[in-house]
């Protein structure tokens, strides 16, 4: 075997704490090595181009880059022998520098093991055997979680670009948490106005199936050939015949339910559409508090309703469909403050969270755009909003930032203003974070032209002037500290406003476990690279949109879900896909057809075969190995290996390792 | 004090998406961290073999790790809970063929845990540094007559079992077996 | 044959504690038992290929295992306490044929870790089996005797309390003979010291009454000890042990659930786990592979510790992995057909395996 070692500069990432030039000198010295070089960016053109010159000119058969993780660039570099007519599998990496040079700063010690890393690519590479990929049909399909304004978009991107999209919804109707705004920053758009069309659209398009009061209970398959099961929960109430004229509404005797779309600032029935820009606008019954299912009682809206839709026996519908890719788009939800002492822990009932004033300020929320204090209905003329209510705070463990929170602060600051001129806006900021296109001088308009008082400091505490309610009505006292000027401050206010942090939404990480994706230790989902794969996940055919990835804003969301939109239609794009070829391979000839395998596999890509005398061997199924390996070990002969990560190549490595230990130590 | 300055011989075992995903986020923080570790990146921790960790110890590395993803993050969903089983399995296994418990961890740390990655090979390699180097093999054994028979009584061998000596009903005290080790 | 004949004689004039322990005394060597195991071999020998038996060996303290294939073999029959061979061992060699064998509480053990994994097919297997109350372990004879020279044995009551009388050429030159009776309690093998299952748990036919297991659980005394000594020495110990090693494999041909030694990992260049070099590391890695690939399968028959001609204690290695597989999944080997192997499975959370990144 012919084989060439790159050793890469990666500029002075590597060179500064690693003999590069010594490391490509002790690989001349490795069994099969013809050529050994070092490079001050391998991945570069020339890079490259040096890589496959020289597997042209001296005919070798295999190639072993020293460089940065392969999870970064073994797919470049893998093209780069391709190109050169090698098989793309003929090709190791070292990974000399996110695990060695920069880890430490000693440079003898880096080069040694660098040295030992470039011994164990090689040992490894003279056990590669060239692979192909299997080509495999798609289904030209794609399942979009969630259906805000993220899953919303990303839906009609892809249904616009000739895919057939499954649109799962958790909650009744589309729309997320836009759907709950009022206006949109910087411009003061009306955001249902903005997105309704949307969402109307999503309705009407004949690509896309919806399925809300809806959860994905089960993801099995692989990029291409996915099976989802979905459980749909019944609204007890059949959405054929349901025209969502609201006739049940009125009549519902049940009116005492907060109402989730108002944030629990009102009430609503038991049986309800959620909002009149709703889609589907169908009727839904809550059976934890309809008097049917509680107490056995009542039955009144089945006799009102004009289309006879509603049926108490109605079960969950659980249907499967088949997709190629997947997008999660499943948002996020808002943090708790009552978890926030200073702040009253939730027992004032004048301190609301942001979105419960968002309702406040929409004209089609429960107060028809009119701003009232919760306790007493008065218009408050004093209102305080506090940022960073559960971000960049460790104490309660979100010590990320929520991104979006300064510009709606900013923008219900100048609601406030505008809906009540006579009114006066203060703000307890830490930092203003206005990065977007035009935030900055929104916020700069916020302070000159709506003269909302911006205060550098955090709040300390948020108590009643009057516990007992006297003559100045409710008002609290906001006591907090202004360290720009060095004081305390003490303001009267009429209404405080929280602005409370973004957190993953419930149940995110049992879903990313379903997905098979990452998530971070807030639930977050993962990235496959933070700054190059952004919308991709680590599970092929899975992307990402909104912010169930990190907190984001709606125009970041939107984007995201173009891009996730834009990935799935060139992945379905193509009409078959090349499944990996590092899967599992039976030797026939040590298959002992004990069916160990078949039992281990977790994605039951094993079949037994029985031959013509009766016995039986294990057999792989290409396209649904996903080559994880159980089954190796599994093996009692280890007649089933893992091509590219054989039993022989991993053993090459561990002997790489400790011969060269037994030989250093001289034992 | 465990001696930091000899290079010890450890070999971890990584799983491509979370754990080999999480030294490179170590790197990337520029997270400082002992160089004695050699990786091996492999799939999933399932793909892990208890034997490539025997195979390992007994061929002269003084430890080994072996990192996945975390339980119920796997990406191929249940590979770490196989190797769970296997690689405990083997954890409590190693000690009785003299290869002290602390020579082989198993730990999950997700792409995201940089820093927590870090902080487990610092400990495993402080670890290590403290138990010193893996017996050898070559070195000239300590003779263990005494222990010949003591354990398993040998029933093939003539020669293997000495008339009065005692069999499996009277091992040998502890006391005994030092005498014994003493006298030599 | 001798040996069973006056050993029957003998046992019915035995004077016995009571009853029930005159029953059991009788199990092993019972005229009776050979007689029924005769009779319902026979009547299965239509119905099989041949039966695996025990038959008399080169000497009148070792067994063999024979092939019943007809009627005029059913004299070299046998079943008495030196009938130490798991005859289980040769079954998977011979898988496609239909087989009856006779096996001892102990070795059904391994039938039904075979069958559990789809190894063997049921429907192809007849069981005789025999209740035992323990089995020699010669090397404890030798350590008093010189056998050798023995030229008829017979055994007299059940092995836990009765005797093995010993007849020799007497010495003297003269036409005569010298006996010499010896307990057979301390002449046991160790795993029948420990026997929980002196009952055969899976069998077509159930061959003479059935017995008490011996009275107390496997305590581990000998890991205990071997875990007394410290690490360094435990090392230094194997290593003495595995440097005897002479690769000869004895150990993986008796062993009844190394159905895969035709390709053995030992011997395979592809994948290439073991050189050919005679290393103490490759001789040493072997053992512990061996102890591995039978974690969640040794019974624990211990018939590679008694094959080694090296009288190298392997079985300690799988003795340890079996005691940790009972701590960690309250999981034994060849008790139950329908049981799935711990390792080929998993609970989302171990009740019992800590989080290792939190422990330090």
């Amino acid at each position: 075997m012919r084989i060439g070692v790159m050793v890469c500069h990666c500029g002075n990432n590597i060179a500064a704490t690693v003999d590069c030039e010594a490391v490509a000198a002790a690989a001349r010295e490795f069994p099969d090595v013809v050529f050994a070089t070092d490079h001050m960016y391998a991945c570069s053109d020339p890079g490259q181009g040096t890589i496959e010159k020289t597997i042209r000119e001296l005919k070798l058969d295999g190639v072993v880059v020293a460089s940065c993780s392969p999870r970064m660039h073994e797919v470049t570099f893998r093209r780069a022998v391709e190109r050169a007519g090698l098989n793309r599998y003929m090709f190791e990496m070292a990974n000399i520098r996110e695990h060695v040079a920069w880890i430490s700063l000693d440079r003898k010690r880096n080069t040694e093991k660098a040295i030992d890393l470039v011994r164990m690519a090689v040992e490894k590479l003279r056990y590669d055997r060239p692979l192909t990929a299997k080509s495999f049909e798609v289904q030209k399909r794609v399942l979009i979680i969630g259906a805000g304004v993220a899953g919303i978009q990303a839906a009609l991107d892809c249904a616009e670009g000739g895919l057939d999209v499954v649109l799962v919804e958790r909650k009744a109707s589309i729309g997320g948490v836009m759907s709950k705004l009022d206006k949109t920053f910087p411009t003061i758009d009306c955001s249902v106005c903005v997105l309704g069309p949307k969402m109307v659209d999503v309705g009407q398009h004949p690509r896309i199936t919806l399925h809300t009061l809806s959860e994905v209970e089960e993801l099995s398959g692989y990029v291409g050939n996915f099976e989802v099961t979905i459980r749909k929960k019944t609204p007890y109430v059949d959405w054929v015949k349901c025209t969502g004229c609201g006739a049940c509404l009125e009549k519902c005797p049940s009116r005492k339910v907060p109402d989730s779309h108002n944030e629990g600032i009102s009430t609503t029935t038991a049986i309800t559409i959620p909002f009149p820009q709703a889609i589907p606008k169908r009727a839904a019954i809550d059976p934890t508090v309809c008097l049917h299912f509680t107490k056995g009682t009542c039955g009144v809206c089945k006799k009102v309703c004009p289309a006879d839709a509603i049926d108490y026996d109605l079960k969950d519908e659980v249907v499967t469909e088949k997709v190629g890719a997947v997008i999660a788009a499943t948002g996020l939800d808002l943090f708790d403050h009552r978890k926030c002492g200073e702040y009253g822990g939730g027992r004032y009932p004048d301190v609301i969270t942001s979105l419960q004033y968002e309702r406040m300020l929409s004209a089609s929320g429960p107060t028809n755009g009119h701003i009232q204090r919760p306790s007493d209905g008065a218009e408050p003329k004093t209102v305080v909003f506090i940022s960073c209510v559960g971000s960049r705070d460790r104490s309660v463990d979100r010590p990320y930032c929520s991104n979006f929170c300064c510009m709606y602060t900013a923008k219900q600051a100048i609601l406030t203003r505008d809906h009540i001129p006579d009114s006066r806006a203060y703000v307890f900021y830490m930092d203003i974070r206005a990065t977007g296109k035009g935030y900055e001088e929104f916020v700069r308009r916020a302070q000159e032209e709506y003269e909302v008082q911006y205060i550098r400091g955090r709040v300390a505490q948020i108590y009643p002037l009057y516990p007992l309610a006297g003559p100045e009505g409710n008002q609290l006292v906001v006591r907090g500290a202004d360290t720009l000027l060095g004081v305390q401050v003490e303001i009267k206010a009429d209404l405080v406003v929280l602005a409370v942090g973004a957190e993953s939404a419930h149940g995110a990480p049992a879903l990313a476990e379903k997905l098979r994706i990452s998530y971070d230790a807030y639930g977050f989902f993962l990235e496959s690279h933070p700054k190059l794969r952004p919308v991709e996940t680590n599970t092929v055919g899975v992307f990402l949109a909104g912010a169930c990835q990190a907190p984001k804003d709606i125009p970041a969301s939107v984007a995201q879900a173009s891009a996730a939109a834009g990935k799935v239609l060139a992945l379905l794009s193509k009409d078959k896909l090349e499944s990996d070829p590092q899967i599992a391979q039976v030797q026939a000839m040590r298959c002992i057809g004990c069916g160990k395998c078949e039992r281990t596999c977790p994605f039951g890509a094993i079949r037994m075969r029985e031959l013509r005398d009766g016995a039986k061997r294990a057999e792989v199924v290409e396209t649904v190995c996903q080559g994880c390996g159980i089954c190796s070990v599994t093996c009692p002969v280890r007649a089933i290996q893992l091509a590219h990560f054989t039993d022989s190549q991993l053993l090459a490595e561990v002997n790489a390792l400790c011969r060269t230990w037994t030989e250093t130590t001289g034992s | 004090m465990p001696d930091m300055d000899r290079d010890y011989r450890i070999i971890g075992f990584l799983c491509n998406w979370c754990s080999y995903g999480g030294a490179d986020a170590a790197g990337v923080a520029r997270f400082n961290q002992p160089t004695e570790l050699r990786i091996i990146r492999v799939p999933c921790s399932g793909r892990v073999d208890p034997m490539f960790v025997a195979k390992a110890l007994l061929s002269g590395a003084d430890g080994v790790l072996v990192s996945g993803c975390h339980p119920r993050d796997c990406h191929y969903t249940e590979g770490n809970l196989y190797a769970r089983r296997r690689l405990e399995l083997l954890r409590r296994f190693l000690p009785i063929i003299g290869v002290d418990e602390g020579r082989f961890e198993y730990v999950w740390v997700s792409a995201s845990e940089g820093s927590r990655w870090r902080d487990m090979v610092t400990k495993f390699t402080e670890k290590i540094h403290q138990l010193g180097p893996m017996p050898r093999m070559a070195e000239t054994a300590r003779t263990l007559c005494a222990l010949e028979g003591m354990l398993g009584v040998s029933s093939a061998q003539p020669d293997m079992w000495r008339p009065g000596e005692p069999g499996h009903d009277a091992l040998l005290s502890m006391d005994e077996y030092k005498e014994v080790m003493d006298g030599e | 044959m001798a040996s069973e004949s006056s050993a029957s004689a003998l046992s019915a004039n035995e004077p016995s504690v009571n009853d029930s322990a005159a029953n059991e005394s009788s199990t092993n060597a019972s005229a009776d038992r050979m007689e029924t195991l005769r009779a319902k071999i026979a009547a299965e020998l239509p119905n099989v290929d041949f039966v695996l038996a025990y038959g008399r060996g080169f000497d009148p303290l070792h067994a063999t295992p024979v092939t019943v294939r007809g009627e005029k073999d059913l004299d070299r029959l046998i079943f008495d306490p030196t009938c130490v061979q798991n005859l289980a061992t040769s079954l998977y060699g011979l898988r496609g044929k239909r087989l009856g064998v006779v096996v001892k509480g102990c070795d059904s053990r391994s039938i039904v870790q075979l069958l559990q994994e789809r190894l063997w097919e049921r429907e192809n297997l007849v069981i005789f089996g025999l209740p035992c109350e323990g089995v020699l372990d010669l090397a404890k004879l030798r350590a008093t005797l010189d056998i050798a020279s023995a030229r008829a044995a017979s055994f007299t009551g059940s092995p836990r309390d009765g005797l093995l009388r010993l007849t020799f050429n007497d010495d003297g030159g003269h036409d005569g003979e010298r006996t010499r009776e010896i307990e057979t309690k301390g002449l046991l093998a160790d795993k029948c010291l420990r026997c929980q299952h002196p009952n055969p748990l899976v069998f077509d036919h159930m061959i003479g009454p059935e017995t008490l297991p011996q009275g107390a659980q496997d305590d581990y005394a000998d890991l205990a000890a071997l875990e007394k000594l410290s690490t360094q020495e435990r090392f230094d110990f194997w290593k003495r042990q595995m440097g005897r090693c002479i690769r000869c494999y004895a150990c993986r041909n008796a062993c009844p659930l190394c159905v895969c030694k035709h390709v053995c990992l030992a011997d395979s260049r592809e994948p290439h786990w073991l050189s050919a070099e005679a290393t103490l590391q490759e001789k040493w890695l072997f053992q512990v592979m061996h102890a591995l690939h039978l974690a969640g399968r040794c019974t624990e028959c211990g018939e590679c510790q008694r094959s080694c001609p090296m009288g190298i204690p392997i079985l300690l290695l799988k003795r340890m992995m079996n005691r940790e597989l009972k701590e960690l999944f309250n999981y034994q080997a060849g008790v139950s057909l329908e049981a799935i192997p711990p390792l080929h499975t998993f609970l989302m959370e171990e009740d019992r395996i800590k989080d290792r990144g939190l422990l330090w």
